[in-house]
């Protein structure tokens, strides 16, 4: 099971007009949601790692609202399962509000439960066959690991939008300690990224600036991810996952403009 | 209006408490009513190097716990009658600051008509750090030229960015100085130590000014008397120069270059 993060669009139909219009007013909005894709039936492993991602990051995941992806379970839950998992959640302190687009059967399941029912929005992923899947690499738990189902695909193809999704601009310095992650998207640094700071994206990553600290690009294992810099001094750069420590940068490419790339597993720097 | 600089550093022995003593001297020389409080609660040394440890009868912790009132506690500086020292507490811990205390007590010198108030933090970036910096509109901070100093001032810059009340109100960035201290410009040229163009060029941020290295320094904290009252030491000066950008002038820098050898000396040798 893993908890992540993902783009969500929250629709809400508007009604027509009427005397008491401006008794309400429906306002529409963007928000990122946490996911929890649950991959086993096993509501107290479920409850374990939640738990302990919580204890990890309370700012992040305390009583934070979270939609449950039960697509990936190899069957259905049972009613009674269901609950169980959902129980496993709140006792975690993560708030469930919603249930993931699957099936009709997550259709029905959601009606009996009184949740509402949410259209995943991933326009840049699922363009693309299949988003590439660290977690199930990195983890060994993934077992009962379940491709999604061919009509869940087809369904999420007619919910696509077309909207560009624009890269995270981020114009202050990233200092030494600081973390800057770009979820989704590209980032942009238009500073220095200083000995020690670390900035990560799902996408490319670019530094308008020194390029000090620590830079991780596709960070979630997307191998056609780059990283562009105008002045390269990085400790780290990582592409994929696949990385590589500077003790001593290369006279070629020091405080130079550089561009990083993965080609067949190795990582490849090119003076721009 | 009263402005709240916090001299900070994140590592310690850079020089943070000579300078808050020698700022807020220098400012209350050009007619400024200032108070500097001392933040190292548990370590205090502000009271040693202003001179005034046998005064203390009152102290911060006191202020903020209710148990003295403000006008008690300040110490009024034995040299300008319009400079305060807040000592901090030798015998208790940081957790005896709050939030919520700290910010009275800078509400109660703000409604005394205050100019400037000096907050001297203490190292690291726990809670007295904390506390000392998130009131600042500005701040100012000391660093040595050396590699492990200027990566510490620069996760202190990242604090200053996000973990204040400047940052909370989304008031844009804070105005933040570079104050380097210990400058041997001497060994800078050998490549022995940083240059300001090294240091101002990794932090990005405006030098407020450069100390030399100068054994005055330590004969000031010594005996209690802040080093810029001694015009006769560069450092003394520096730090004069330093104060006068502060508020707001423009004076060059002076004691970055080593001194060049003079007719003679390159003549005869040293």
């Amino acid at each position: 099971m893993a908890a992540h993060g993902d783009r969500w669009r929250v629709s809400v139909a508007a009604g027509a007009r009427s005397e008491n219009a401006d008794a309400v007013e429906l306002k529409f909005g963007q928000v990122g949601i946490a996911q929890v894709r649950v991959r086993r039936n096993d509501a107290a492993a479920l409850h374990a790692e939640l738990e302990r991602r919580v204890r990890a990051a309370p700012h992040l995941f305390e009583r934070a609202a979270v939609v449950m992806d039960l697509s990936h379970l190899a069957k259905q839950p049972e009613d009674g399962e269901v609950d169980a998992l959902l129980e496993a959640v709140r006792a975690a302190g993560m708030l469930p509000v919603g249930l993931a687009y699957g099936t009709s059967e997550t259709d029905v399941l959601a009606r009996r439960l009184g949740l509402p029912l949410i259209a995943k929005f991933r326009a840049q992923y699922e363009r693309h066959a299949e988003p590439p899947r660290v977690e199930s690499a990195a983890s060994s738990n993934a077992s009962s690991e379940q491709g999604p189902a061919p009509a869940r695909h087809a369904e999420i193809t007619t919910l696509k939008a077309d909207a560009p999704v624009f890269a995270q601009h981020h114009t202050q310095p990233v200092r030494t300690g600081q973390q800057v992650y770009a979820r989704g998207r590209d980032l942009i640094v238009v500073a220095p990224v200083a000995n020690g700071a670390e900035v990560l994206a799902d996408g490319n990553i670019h530094v308008y600036g020194a390029l000090r600290g620590r830079v991780f690009a596709g960070a979630l294992g997307d191998e056609r991810a780059r990283i562009y810099c105008s002045e390269f001094r990085a400790e780290l750069v990582s592409i994929a996952g696949h990385y590589r420590v500077f003790e001593e940068i290369p006279a070629q490419y020091d405080g130079r403009s550089v561009q990083i790339s993965l080609e067949g597993g190795k990582l490849k720097i090119a003076n721009l | 209006m009263t402005e709240i600089i916090v001299v900070t550093s994140g590592k310690g022995g850079v020089g943070k408490t000579t300078t808050s003593a020698s700022l807020a001297t220098g400012l209350a020389k050009r007619g400024h009513k200032v108070a500097v409080i001392d933040f190292d609660v548990g370590l205090r040394n502000l009271d040693l190097i202003m001179g005034c440890e046998r005064r203390v009868v009152y102290d911060f912790v006191n202020v903020i716990h209710n148990e003295a009132t403000l006008k008690q506690a300040l110490i009024r500086d034995k040299r300008l009658d319009n400079l305060y020292v807040l000592a901090a507490s030798q015998t208790r811990d940081k957790d005896a600051l709050t939030q919520e205390g700290v910010g009275r007590v800078l509400d109660e010198l703000a409604a005394d008509g205050f100019d400037f108030v000096i907050c001297d933090s203490p190292a690291g970036i726990e809670k007295g750090a904390h506390l000392a910096m998130y009131f600042a509109d500005r701040a100012v901070v000391v660093v040595n030229p050396e590699v492990s100093s200027v990566r510490d001032s620069d996760r202190i810059l990242g604090l200053l960015a996000s973990k204040t009340r400047h940052a909370e109100r989304g008031d844009g960035p804070m105005k933040q100085h570079l104050l380097l201290t210990r400058y041997n410009p001497v060994r800078v040229e050998a490549g022995e130590m940083m240059s300001v163009k090294d240091v101002e060029e990794i932090l990005g941020i405006p030098v407020l000014g450069v100390i030399p290295e100068s054994e005055q320094v330590l004969a000031a904290s010594n005996s209690g008397v802040p080093v810029i009252h001694d015009a006769s030491s560069i450092a003394g000066q520096a730090y004069g120069d330093a104060v006068a950008r502060l508020d707001g002038e423009e004076i060059e820098l002076r004691f970055i270059d080593a001194p060049r050898k003079g007719f003679f000396k390159r003549m005869f040798g040293t």
